[in-house]
């Protein structure tokens, strides 16, 4: 790096004095930013895998169970970054070939169809984790490998995998520093690629890893604090290892638990870790975050928002039609996705139940039509969860 | 330098403005100084304070001319006299309000924003923007009123564009970083065991499409791209209202329309990575949920059948004729969209788009004094509207990029060790000049490149900012520097060590022996 010195101390004199220069414009730039209140438009998920070998099954099995409980929840793939440091599902040590399962019953295939992952195998790493959320991409990256987030999303962010004391580590070779994570999170906040942001950490010493966050708006949620370790929840003896962590366990129960009266808040969700059941403290801060945790309702995050307007009139170059404006902001509560439907609509789709695939408690209608569709067209579906 | 007066100044476009009165024989006491004051304070009370950047700077100019059967006057201190011919508005027939605004576009120029009061005989008084810079207000109107509705037409209309505020918020600019728009138009056939429709889209796009996408090249470069899909549920439900005698669907189930899980939208090939990408989605209902209709909260029906998210973009449901399904036939049916069909569908995608602007997709502006109505132009937006578009766009884009760069220079000015390249630094010199350029040409009055060049800051800005070379990924803390060093340094440490201590103490004997030798040297001699 030394030997670059003299071309980046010219780069450095031209932008040091481009900054004095943008100086007077800060306080005033910031003053108004500061004070300007977005909206919430949408949702954005990341997350992230960062473990390899087959003895962390239970770190993917976390991962796509995460994966599916915010598709069930209305967040679009396009709005997901899925990343993946293994393949469990077709490695040629796991007995069910292309199924991963999160419990020893195996009700449940979590690598069914519809999984889009964005980033495999050794495509996660340490840097592409920081180019996903700065940004900063080279200009030939497609676009469903990018974070298109805006200033009105909400973005969570859960990462799973081995760490410890200010760190996370990447493939068994690289490590996540906390300062790292602090200062991409703070280039975020400044180029306003978020309105708000949710960690979830589930490995050891988890609280660590956010430790030195600073930026308003972010909330954090850990599985451990420093010096505690994060435990997987149960052995499948058929698979042959753990399949899931216990933090990642009770909050997938969490939201099996929810139904369309009570959509809960956040502060349900983090309330509801039990320190003997996950053998270690559950440790968020919300320093950094401006809202009360009981007003935010966890579809905030892990649901999917559109605010939809009416179009009142065409715009036509010889009638004049004239017509109010209806304006709209709705929150879909997705947590349950057949509130309210009026059932009797006679070409619905009956109940399918002969798939044999598991449904929990608060699958909707939503997600029967899609099986019966799949159903029909299977053969059409260009394949986008490999097969083994 | 001037990037730096951005934010403390907001920025003002100057902006003319004329008035013209007609046909006012009967009041002598109407002189254009007195009326042109009139107007200003006016239009003063209307204007928000502090003004908002995008807006006109506080000091109009205003230069009224009042046409009379005397002759012309027109206020003193003008510094283009109007081009406004007297006489010309007697034999005008204002029920054709196309006829009207064409003739006055031709008298007036189309320079300066202008409204003409026509006194007539008409009880009822009516206002019409048109569809270029002038608008005109006719019937029996008093002095105060026409000196308020005026006012308010400058203000409310050719200033802030039909918006109370008159700021766009971000939520409405849907342009990418890039300064690029794609506009994706999808078609999408929900069951194609019922029906298949295709469209003709390729004269579509040359006769209406292309117009607009010209009219909006200052604000953004726009491409089109389109394309049909098929088995594209939507993920929401109907209910069979008898009184409608079809399927419906209310503004709750807006939110779950949209399938995102089967509607595979986003794979547009011409987005760049920072472009945005504006779907517009056509949705044929299946058989069993023909037609669909949407019924707003307050139990009308949707004439238009369609709605928008900001910065997403837009759903219209297309209910096939008459819901003729062939039940004999095992093939689907085949058919194409007709083009009156076809034309009907994108006038609401034009209302769409021009919501998605943050424009209103109906023509009548409602204000203090009175409604006026607005007339359509068949670019999809009159030049005022495109007025306002390139100040409120130049406005974001200005401020986008400063503070854009402001990050930038927080950033490298953390990281001492980061190298920057030279590319860098040369995109935020042009970056700035750009800003520089759409600032001076804001303050000549040139909407359109002043929207040019601001949009040229912005990506230049955003290029350099993301500019991937700028990895902040640093792995050295202190105990990695330490555990990576210290097997090399130490062993090696410890020897050098030893050896130093043993060369000391033998300097040190040796030292002592010299000493002893002299002084026994002197006690000899």
């Amino acid at each position: 790096m030394r030997f670059k010195m003299y071309g980046s101390f010219r780069c450095r004199m031209v932008l040091l004095l481009l900054f004095l220069l943008l100086d007077c414009n800060f306080s005033n730039c910031l003053a108004d930013t500061s004070s300007e209140a977005t909206t919430h438009t949408n949702n954005w998920a990341v997350l992230v895998c960062t473990s390899r070998f087959w003895f962390n099954y239970r770190h993917m099995a976390n991962t796509l169970s995460l994966y599916r409980t915010v598709k069930r929840l209305g967040i679009p793939d396009e709005r997901i970054i899925l990343m993946l440091a293994d393949d469990m599902a077709c490695n040629a040590r796991n007995k069910y070939p292309a199924q991963v399962f999160n419990n020893e019953n195996h009700k449940l295939n979590l690598y069914g169809d519809n999984v889009e992952v964005d980033y495999r195998g050794y495509e996660v790493t340490v840097e592409n984790f920081f180019r996903v959320l700065t940004g900063r991409h080279e200009n030939a990256v497609p676009r469903s490998k990018r974070l298109l987030s805006d200033e009105g999303s909400h973005i969570l962010l859960y990462m799973t995998g081995h760490g410890g004391d200010e760190f996370l580590k990447f493939q068994d070779s690289e490590e996540l520093q906390s300062h790292d994570l602090a200062d991409a999170v703070k280039q975020m906040k400044e180029k306003r690629r978020f309105k708000e942001l949710l960690i979830m950490v589930d490995t050891c010493q988890a609280a660590t890893l956010f430790s030195q966050l600073q930026s308003p708006g972010v909330l954090a949620i850990g599985s451990s604090m420093k010096g505690e370790n994060s435990y997987s929840h149960h052995l499948d003896s058929d698979v042959g290892v753990s399949v899931v962590d216990r933090f990642t366990f009770y909050t997938l129960g969490f939201f099996e638990r929810l139904n369309m009266y009570n959509n809960d808040s956040l502060i349900s969700l983090f309330s509801s870790y039990n320190p003997s059941m996950l053998m270690s403290t559950a440790y968020y801060r919300t320093d950094l975050y401006q809202r009360h945790l009981e007003e935010v309702p966890v579809t905030n995050f892990f649901g999917s928002v559109m605010e939809m307007i009416h179009t009142d009139s065409a715009y036509s170059l010889l009638s004049r039609k004239e017509s109010f404006r209806v304006e709209i902001k709705m929150s879909a509560d997705k947590s349950v996705p057949d509130k309210k439907r009026l059932m009797d609509n006679p070409s619905d789709l009956d109940q399918i139940s002969e798939l044999n695939i598991e449904r929990e408690g608060t699958c909707g209608a939503g997600s029967t039509w899609r099986f019966k569709t799949y159903m029909e067209y299977y053969t059409k579906r260009d394949g986008k969860s490999r097969r083994c | 330098m001037l990037s730096a007066q951005i934010e403390s100044n907001p920025l003002l476009f100057p902006c003319h403005f004329q008035a013209i009165f007609v046909g006012f024989d009967s009041k002598p006491s109407m002189t254009p100084d007195a009326l042109g004051s009139s107007i200003l304070s006016q239009m003063t009370k209307l204007t928000s304070k502090p003004p908002q950047c995008g807006t006109c700077s506080t000091n109009y100019s205003i230069a009224v001319t009042v046409d009379s059967s005397l002759g012309c006057i027109q206020t003193r201190n003008l510094e283009d006299t109007s081009s406004w011919r007297c006489g010309s508005m007697g034999t005008t027939d204002f029920s054709d309000d196309e006829g009207v605004d064409k003739a006055l576009a031709d008298s007036l120029g189309g320079k300066v924003y202008s409204v003409v009061v026509v006194h007539g005989d008409r009880e009822e008084v009516r206002a019409v923007v048109g569809k270029y810079r002038h608008a005109w207000v006719v019937g029996r109107v008093s002095e105060a009123e026409a000196v308020a509705r005026a006012a308010e037409i400058f203000v409310k209309v050719f200033v802030n564009g039909g918006k109370e505020e008159g700021l766009i918020h971000g939520e409405f600019m849907p342009v990418g970083a890039d300064g690029k728009i794609v506009l994706s138009f999808n078609l999408l056939n929900s069951d194609p065991q019922d029906w298949v429709y295709d469209w003709d889209f390729q004269s579509i796009d040359e006769t209406l499409l292309s117009p607009v996408i010209e009219a909006l090249e200052s604000v953004a470069n726009i491409s089109v791209e389109s394309q049909v899909l098929y088995h594209t549920p939507k993920s929401s439900f109907s209910h069979w209202d008898d009184e409608q005698e079809s399927y419906i669907f209310s503004t709750k189930d807006l939110p779950f329309f949209v399938n995102s899980n089967e509607w595979h939208l986003d794979t547009s090939i011409a987005a760049g990575g920072r472009s945005k990408i504006l779907q517009i989605v056509v949705y044929i209902p299946s058989a069993r949920e023909c037609p669909l209709l949407l019924q707003l909260p307050n139990g009308e029906i949707s004439k238009t059948n369609g709605f928008i998210s900001p910065m997403w973009g837009g759903v219209i449901v297309w209910n096939p004729k008459d819901c003729l399904k062939d039940s004999e036939s095992q093939h689907p049916l085949r058919r194409t969209i007709s083009q009156q069909d076809l034309q009907k569908v994108f006038e609401v995608v034009m209302g769409q788009f021009r919501q998605l602007f943050g424009l209103k997709s109906n023509n009548v502006y409602v204000g203090a004094s009175g409604t006026s109505s607005l007339l359509a132009s068949e670019r999809g937006f009159t030049e005022w509207e495109l007025d306002v578009l390139s100040r409120q766009h130049t406005c974001f884009n200005l401020h986008s990029c400063a503070t854009t760069l402001g990050s930038l220079s927080r950033l490298v000015q953390s990281l001492p060790r980061m190298i920057i390249m030279d590319e860098i630094g040369k995109q935020v010199m042009y970056s700035l000049e750009a800003a520089t350029l759409a600032r001076s040409n804001a303050s000549l009055g040139l909407y359109d490149s002043s929207a040019v060049s601001s949009r040229q800051a912005r990506y230049l800005a955003e290029d350099a900012f993301f500019h991937p070379s700028i990895m902040s990924v640093s792995y050295y803390s202190f105990e990695h520097c330490f555990a990576v060093y210290s097997p090399f340094f130490l062993p090696v440490s410890m020897h050098v060590l030893l050896a130093a201590l043993r060369e000391w103490r033998r300097y040190k004997q040796e030292n002592k022996k010299y000493l002893a030798w002299k002084t026994k040297v002197k006690k000899d001699s």
